[in-house]
């Protein structure tokens, strides 16, 4: 701990508190108006690596800024001493600080002028690279279970493209064959008319269940011809505007897939809407799909609506997913991921 | 001239049950089914080497696209590209590729998509 006071003014801290802030278990640090290290207690001394003696008396800027962000910190204390608004004064901000070995840590800032004569601002600053790593840690893995979770259904609409289905078409092609030499009219003829009829509705079943999975076409072609195909069996007409030529990343394709699907599902059975768009605009980052009806509006996510799990995929994407009534009436369902082109 | 003897057709589709009967259906549509091959590869050597008038060529292929089967086939026969994903078709769209859905093959539909063998 030290003190070096810049004036009679900052000697008059009471030793007591200068002991509850050499104590505290987050770097407190205090600098006067020229920037220079007033006050240094054991937590900077462990996080920063530089000990109290050595920070004493140096530009704190030299020794906790990180080098690209100097120049600004420095105009900012002569901003401040020459009466200036405070930018950072009494706020919470997460910034990059540089340690004595040269490595950066993220720290949580706060700053705190000291009600003296003489300027004298007091820094609280907590090392948040556990934190930071926890979230790091937790993001990936969130997105690493999406895309497992993603796989696994592309694994079963293969499966069931590759076996179930194959086999009930075969099936079927050979009881048309049959029927073909069976004279109309006859039981027989009944019989396999019955036949061929409950193999088509069990197609028809297990088409549904394999798109639901994983809609191959989504694999082969991407969002395009994906689209193409959901909107045509939409019960309203649903346009189609701007979507990538080139393809994504496989979980943020089949995201926006399953967003505009269970979203049009929703359309076509709560919003008496009359027609609905489908919109996707990719800037240098983000890819924005939105979904507008022209129903009767009121939609929520959550409430066990099918968009709650859709909510969750996108925050899996570090993404965002929410819905609003729009201004002219109706719903906007809007999905926002992180996607470069 | 081929007005004395009827059109030939190959089938590709690595599924050796699908080839069988959807063969059977096409001999029922009158074609002349003259080789089958399960991938990519082996149906381009085996158009190369039969000439047919037509392939019925699967979109899923262990070894490729049905689409790059076709493109590899060049100009010579009718392709005729199944799936059992009707979806398929709007890749087939997209690249104006003749499509069949396999649950809707029939003597009928063959006529249509390939006209008369």
């Amino acid at each position: 701990m030290t003190l070096d006071a810049p004036s009679p003014d900052a000697a008059r801290i009471a030793p007591g508190t200068l002991a509850v802030l050499d104590a505290a278990l987050d770097a407190v640090v205090a600098m006067d108006g020229r920037g220079t290290v007033r006050f240094w207690n054991r937590a900077a001394e462990r996080i920063f690596g530089w000990t109290a003696a050595q920070a004493s008396g140096r530009e704190m800027a030299e020794l906790i800024v990180p080098e690209r962000h100097r120049e600004a910190h420095r105009r900012g204390v002569e901003r401040l001493v020459g009466g200036g608004a405070p930018v950072l004064i009494d706020q919470r901000v997460e910034i990059q600080a540089v340690k004595a070995d040269g490595s950066e840590i993220p720290v949580e800032l706060t700053v705190t002028r000291m009600p003296l004569a003489e300027p004298l601002f007091l820094g609280y600053v907590r090392d948040i690279s556990d934190r930071v790593a926890a979230e790091q840690q937790l993001r990936e893995s969130r997105h690493r279970l999406l895309e497992a979770a993603y796989a696994t259904r592309r694994r079963f609409e293969r499966d069931l493209h590759d076996g179930a289905q194959q086999r009930l078409i075969g099936t079927g092609i050979a009881l048309q064959l049959l029927r073909a030499r069976v004279e109309d009219g006859g039981e027989l003829a009944e019989l396999i008319d019955e036949a061929r009829a409950e193999l088509t509705a069990a197609t028809a079943e297990l088409r549904e269940l394999a798109r639901g999975l994983h809609p191959a076409v989504l694999t082969q072609g991407g969002l395009r011809p994906a689209l193409r195909a959901l909107t045509g069996r939409a019960p309203i007409p649903v346009s189609v505007d701007g979507v990538p030529a080139g393809r994504l990343p496989i979980a943020v394709e089949t995201t926006a897939y399953f967003t505009l699907a269970e979203g049009l599902t929703n359309v076509a059975r709560h919003s008496g809407a009359r027609s609905a768009a489908i919109t996707i605009e990719q800037d240098a980052t983000l890819l924005r799909v939105t979904l507008s009806d022209d129903g009767r509006g009121g939609a929520v996510v959550g409430a066990g609506s099918g968009l709650d799990g859709l909510r969750d995929r996108a925050l899996a994407l570090d993404g965002r997913l929410w819905v609003e009534d729009a201004e002219a009436g109706g719903t906007r369902l809007v999905l926002e991921v992180p996607c470069a082109p | 001239m081929r007005s004395v003897s009827r059109r030939t057709v190959i089938v590709v589709d690595d599924h050796a049950a699908f080839r069988r009967q959807a063969a059977r259906l096409l001999q029922a549509a009158g074609w002349e089914v003259v080789g089958e091959a399960p991938d990519g590869a082996s149906a381009v050597r085996l158009a190369q080497a039969l000439r047919p008038d037509a392939v019925m060529l699967d979109v899923g292929l262990p070894d490729s696209s049905g689409f790059e089967v076709a493109d590899a086939l060049g100009s010579g026969p009718d392709v005729l590209l199944v799936s059992s994903d009707e979806d398929a078709g709007e890749l087939a769209r997209e690249r104006e590729r003749a499509f069949l859905w396999k649950g809707a093959l029939s003597t009928d539909a063959l006529a249509r998509a390939l006209g008369a063998a």
